[in-house]
């Protein structure tokens, strides 16, 4: 409104103030957005450090009068920790390398090949995307049951072997980028397409190839239903015994020691997250529809 | 058919190795067609087979229990046409959680929506630490749920969280947060602040938003609001059916409330206040404390009925607002 009457010089100067305070505003937002962000796992690492007495404090005891790491410790030893994070290791390693490797392959059909039904199959692929597996996974226990598959791993290797449509499309859009001339040339040769994907694609997609692996381990890490499900108590996996084991001999939960383990379970996922963040957030970009 | 399919693949796959090795006999273009039909199917095939027996398979059988009394362990269970399906429409308790779960998704999907596209636009600025920033705002969305529900159980305790620490602070009465009616807002922030994961996907889309849209739009003297709503928003559109669409699937699957509950018994459902009690929930407690598998199972089939109409429903909705293929490289 001002700026119209006073002389060129100040009018500058006014508009590097308003540039200034915007972008004031704008940090100021941003940090506390992401204060409020951080604050519930904050909380969460005070609350393991904090006795049994200050968690049921009321009012509210803002820091422990003393650090309790001993907490870390003893929610190691209570239960058997190493035990459910090598169980959790071991599903999730499988399935990961599994289901990558199988959508990877898939994704490379869908990508360099056709047939008759290619696109029926492939409107099936998009649509079981967005199927809920919660559905499905109710049924599923059952068949495993009958079949003598619940207490043992196999799920998750079915799982793996055939695929998730979500990695599929992933590995999709990346083949479908490629030259042609990598199978052409190959096939002149009397390459047959299995060769070509394990020998000319397979080695060019590393990138694809991390995050599919990253997204699927992180899935499995998470993933309560199907464990608390499919497995029993000593084969369960650290998302599990979590929620469930840290009890005193009354059966009451023992929440600074569920805390501490759950931030000891937790904080591997943000380590691979942080230390893979490019590969994982391009992975996740590229599933946005294109 | 699932047998077929598997000895047909077998076939297939021998079949495509013989002539990787060799090449064939016959006129090199048809043998190239065929190659290329018979590898399809090589490559297609585990996803195939998967999605018969894991999918269908577990579908069908659902289907089928849905018309029994099937508990898992009586023997006496017996066949019983629609009487399920008759008693869950007939049930309050079965719609008062469909209610909860459906104003659950249409509120969630929203402002999860909105909040993840605000943060992205507000970390795609060129700030100094931009990528620190969406790094840390990404996070909570890899924060693996149990984790995430016990950080919000404690964060939310009525005698020892700091968010009644704050309320109290400022003069008022502490509020029993977990519990009725308070217990699904919390739920709802559970989803918030996962927001980063439509962040993420929303600056992958903002960042292909053509540069001379936005200069085209800021010289014909465009406020920022405008260009906005009138340039950025339908070309994120896909992006947005997208998170609505896979939104409102995960949403009916959370399976928050369990996680947020008091712990009682192993499964926790006993103990979900009735704001939290979804639709999933009475699944569960069907399922596991009732050992109702013929109900659940009906149960779990009108769901999925239920979400197959609600997506076509979105996509029949959108289909005037969304806009694919603007990208101007691709005409060239």
């Amino acid at each position: 409104m001002t700026a119209t009457t006073l002389p060129p010089q100040s009018s500058a100067t006014d508009a590097r103030v308003r540039v200034r305070t915007r972008r004031l505003v704008l940090y100021t937002v941003l940090v506390s957005v992401t204060g409020l962000f951080l604050g519930p796992f904050g909380w969460l690492v005070l609350s393991a450090l904090k006795t049994q007495g200050e968690l049921a404090a009321s009012p509210v005891h803002w820091l422990p009068e003393a650090f309790q790491w001993h907490n870390f410790a003893d929610a190691f030893t209570q239960i058997d920790f190493l035990g459910y994070a090598r169980n959790s290791l071991i599903i999730a390693l499988l399935y990961a390398t599994l289901v990558t490797v199988s959508s990877a392959w898939v994704g490379f059909g869908f990508a360099r090949l056709d047939a008759p039904g290619k696109k029926v199959l492939f409107g099936i692929l998009l649509g079981s995307m967005m199927l809920p597996q919660m559905v499905t996974l109710l049924p599923t226990y059952l068949i495993f049951a009958k079949v003598g598959m619940v207490d043992t791993y196999w799920p998750w290797v079915l799982w793996g072997l055939s695929a998730a449509p979500y990695l599929v499309f992933l590995f999709r859009q990346f083949f479908a980028g490629m030259p042609r001339e990598l199978e052409e040339a190959a096939i002149v040769d009397g390459c047959g397409y299995p060769s070509i994907f394990w020998r000319i694609f397979l080695p060019q997609s590393w990138p694809v190839l991390s995050a599919s692996f990253i997204i699927a381990f992180t899935w499995t890490w998470g993933d309560y239903i199907a464990p608390q499900l499919l497995l029993s108590t000593d084969r369960t996996t650290l998302a599990v015994a979590v929620m469930t084991t840290y009890v005193n001999e009354g059966g009451t939960p023992v929440p600074e020691l569920q805390a501490a383990a759950s931030v000891m379970y937790v904080v591997p996922i943000l380590l691979i997250f942080l230390v893979a963040q490019r590969g994982f957030v391009a992975g996740m970009s590229t599933s946005g529809l294109k | 058919m699932t047998v077929d399919q598997i000895s047909s693949a077998a076939d297939r796959s021998s079949a495509a190795t013989d002539t990787g090795r060799a090449p064939a006999t016959a006129g090199p273009r048809i043998s190239m067609t065929a190659r290329r039909h018979r590898a399809f199917y090589l490559f297609t095939s585990p996803w195939i087979i998967g999605f018969l027996l894991l999918t269908v398979t577990p579908m069908g059988y659902a289907l089928w229990l849905s018309f029994t009394t099937f508990d898992g362990i009586s023997p006496n269970w017996k066949y019983v046409g629609l009487d399920n399906y008759r008693e869950l429409l007939n049930d309050p308790v079965t719609w008062g959680a469909l209610g909860r779960a459906g104003l659950f998704a249409v509120t969630s999907v929203p402002l999860s929506i909105i909040a993840g596209l605000a943060l992205a636009v507000l970390v795609n600025r060129p700030l100094k630490a931009r990528g620190l920033f969406r790094t840390l705002l990404y996070l909570p969305a890899v924060v693996p749920p149990v984790g995430a529900g016990l950080a919000f159980k404690l964060l939310f305790d009525p005698n020892s969280g700091a968010t009644n620490g704050v309320v109290t602070f400022f003069g008022f009465e502490a509020i029993g947060w977990l519990a009725d009616p308070y217990a699904r807002y919390v739920l709802l922030m559970t989803v918030l602040w996962a927001a980063g994961n439509v962040m993420i996907i929303s600056l992958a889309g903002l960042q292909d938003v053509p540069r001379e849209l936005h200069e085209a739009a800021c010289i014909d003297g465009a406020s920022a609001w405008r260009t906005f709503r009138s340039i950025t928003v339908p070309l994120l559109s896909p992006v947005l059916l997208f998170q609505t669409v896979t939104g409102m699937i995960a949403s009916v699957q959370t399976i928050m409330p369990l996680l947020l509950a008091p712990l009682g018994d192993t499964s926790g459902i006993t103990t979900v206040p009735q704001s939290n009690y979804l639709y999933m929930m009475h699944v569960f407690a069907q399922y596991f404390a009732l050992g109702r598998y013929g109900y659940a199972s009906a149960l779990l089939w009108v769901l999925f009925v239920l979400i197959l109409i609600a997506t076509g429903l979105i996509f029949r909705f959108t289909s005037g607002a969304v806009f694919y293929n603007v990208d101007p490289e691709a005409k060239k």
